[in-house]
């Protein structure tokens, strides 16, 4: 689903060169969940935007489900970004202008599809989400956990193959962040993959894998994927450089 | 296009954008009628005197000491002969008055002696047999003045000679169903004067707009002005119109001294003074449609500006769920197609209702329909162009800061 060999990122201003990822190779196969964990600073959150292809690399080769995203430009990553990934954030990020249709229905009109397809895809993804009765409310009318299922439902309608969660309970309290987590791990087990990165150790511990990211380089990783319940259990295809 | 969520976007965000929409809908309203009332201006500047003005110039001449009649009559004469005379010059002849001088005689016309109220208002111009020629107005009907037929006409001489030459305009008002030519009118007194000629078309001397229904109402006299001061309308060969007013000048001088020549102008000049309050007005409404079409522009970019900063997050949310840099182009532009539109609808109201305002106050025409969609289009080609800049700013926001905390 998404292999990274030797890839690297490097941030240069005028003065200085920060190197963000330092040739890491993850590899990471379809239907799995991943969690990707490091203190603040250490290279999740580029990792993640590359991942998601929201920024470029400046070195190495990044496979996303067979395309050398590497040599994409800006036009075909949008496409690709928005046909095969999913994205949920740590604040949401859901339009405060909006209502929660029209959230979810912003990447649905960046495919070009029909009305109608469209208005099937997000009653199914509200559904999945449990939130169908509350599509004509606004974001500021919901709790954080249900913006958070929002934001999930607007991933789930593109139907993608891979989601990217970046801290995805970091606003929410427990019980919140529990239904989350319940959610994204009933979603993989509908076969997305799912990276997500998190401060939360309890979190990465439900993962079926965990990367451990430092000063740009992955330290650590479980070799030894962990069984969930009904969970499809993954090859280990996880490398260190 | 996502008409449908921006509209219900910006109707969440009102105030700005229903600022903006004020903003246009005055602009337009302002500009239409502006624009309207500079075309008319550049229309009545522009008409046509029905002379022959890149060669022709006027010279006023005073002589000096009070002669009798039979001397000013002489003199006159051999001004007249010098200047036809002179190698650039074409024709000559005397007048009391020529177009767009706003100074000169006019009578009602009628078509009986004891007509009550006229029939028409119209110009007079004094002149001799070389006036057509000299003016070069074509004859469409009748004939000419004999030289014969010319007579001196002293300060104190009232009354018309038995025939004169009108303009097409003033035959149609005269004589709306049938030839004018050989029938009589009365202009002064009770003695009928006959039009023996009709003449294409010639402006009167005033431009205001008191002559607005008899601009072009003017009749030829075939009468010589004898008075110490006199007005000679000399037409110049094409090409030596500044050699010939040089050469009338100098000889008018050589031949007699006794005389004060307060001016020689190209008929240029007497248009541009005749037209230099409408030309002001012009530029000046000119000057104002532009500040405003350009203080429009600046509100649209403030507010796209500030938007695009306010939004720097929705932006970036947008691009990583896929949006293209067009996408984002587009939806800005979108947004702004939407408020200048609703301006728009605004702006032609009062646009109109602005119109009926000066129509009823200012004696001003009705603005032509076209002004409007006109107009429109001008705004919205504004508000696309005026937009562009923080949209492609706004295209550049990178996917990545979808990411970001802050």
């Amino acid at each position: 689903m998404l292999k990274m060999t030797r890839l690297e990122k490097v941030y240069r201003t005028h003065l200085i060169e920060t190197h963000a990822l330092r040739s890491i190779d993850i590899h990471v196969r379809e239907g799995e969940f991943v969690a990707v964990t490091g203190p603040s600073g250490s290279g999740k959150t580029t990792f993640l935007n590359i991942a998601g292809l929201l920024e470029t690399l400046t070195g190495g080769q990044y496979m996303l489900d067979g395309v050398d995203a590497s040599k994409l430009d800006d036009n075909a990553r949008s496409k690709l970004r928005n046909e095969k990934i999913g994205f949920i954030f740590q604040s949401f990020n859901l339009i405060p202008d909006l209502n929660i249709f029209d959230n979810i229905d912003v990447p649905l009109r960046y495919r070009r599809m029909s009305a109608a397809e469209r208005k099937g895809r997000i009653d199914g993804a509200l559904a999945r989400v449990g939130l169908a009765s509350r599509m004509k409310h606004y974001p500021s009318e919901l709790s954080g956990g249900q913006q958070q299922r929002v934001a999930i439902a607007r991933a789930l309608a593109g139907s993608p193959r891979l989601l990217l969660a970046d801290e995805p309970t970091g606003n929410l309290d427990s019980l919140m962040a529990r239904g989350v987590m319940e959610l994204l791990e009933e979603i993989n087990r509908q076969g997305t993959t799912i990276i997500m990165v998190t401060h939360d150790p309890e979190l990465a511990a439900r993962a079926q894998r965990n990367i451990h990211i430092m000063d740009g380089q992955v330290t650590d990783l479980d070799e030894q994927p962990r069984l969930r319940s009904s969970t499809p259990m993954p090859d280990k295809n996880t490398h260190v450089a | 296009m996502e008409i449908g969520p921006i509209f219900s976007a910006l109707r969440r965000n009102k105030v700005g954008a229903l600022l903006i929409a004020l903003q246009v809908a005055l602009t337009l309203a302002i500009i239409c009628n502006a624009l309207f009332i500079i075309n008319e201006r550049l229309a009545f500047i522009a008409r046509p005197t029905g002379i022959d003005e890149g060669n022709i110039f006027v010279i006023k001449n005073l002589w000096v000491g009070r002669g009798t009649d039979a001397q000013n009559t002489s003199l006159l004469q051999t001004d007249l002969q010098t200047l036809r005379d002179l190698p650039g010059v074409a024709d000559v002849y005397s007048t009391n008055t020529v177009p767009l001088t706003n100074g000169g005689w006019s009578d009602g016309v009628n078509l009986t002696a004891d007509q009550e109220h006229s029939t028409t208002q119209a110009a007079n111009y004094f002149v001799d047999e070389h006036a057509l020629n000299t003016m070069d107005i074509k004859l469409v009907a009748g004939r000419n003045f004999k030289p014969e037929e010319i007579t001196d006409r002293a300060e104190r001489d009232s009354g018309l000679p038995d025939s004169m030459i009108v303009t097409q305009e003033f035959a149609q008002k005269m004589f709306p169903t049938e030839s004018a030519l050989g029938k009589a009118v009365y202009m002064e007194g009770k003695k009928p004067t006959t039009i023996i000629g009709i003449i294409e078309n010639l402006q009167v001397p005033w431009v205001g707009s008191w002559v607005k229904t008899w601009g072009y109402t003017a009749a030829l006299i075939p009468q010589r002005m004898i008075r110490q001061n006199s007005a000679y309308v000399v037409r110049a060969k094409p090409g030596q119109l500044q050699t010939a007013m040089k050469a009338a000048e100098t000889k008018l001088f050589s031949i007699n001294p006794l005389r004060v020549i307060s001016s020689v102008k190209p008929f240029s000049e007497i248009r541009a003074k005749a037209y230099r309050g409408d030309r002001a007005m012009a530029i000046l409404l000119s000057i104002v449609c532009s500040a405003l079409l350009i203080i429009t522009a600046l509100g649209i970019v403030g507010l796209a500006s500030f938007w695009v900063t306010q939004r720097r997050k929705q932006i970036g949310t947008r691009r990583a769920l896929g949006a293209t840099r067009r996408n984002i182009v587009n939806y800005f532009q979108t947004e702004n197609l939407l408020i200048t539109l609703v301006g728009i609808v605004l702006g032609i109201v009062l646009a109109v209702g602005l119109n009926l305002w000066l129509v009823n106050n200012f004696e001003l025409t009705r603005l032509t329909w076209w002004y409007l969609p006109m107009g429109a289009v001008m705004i919205l080609l504004l508000g696309q162009a005026a937009v562009l800049p923080p949209a492609r700013r706004a295209a550049s926001v990178p996917p990545a800061v979808a990411t970001r905390s802050a």
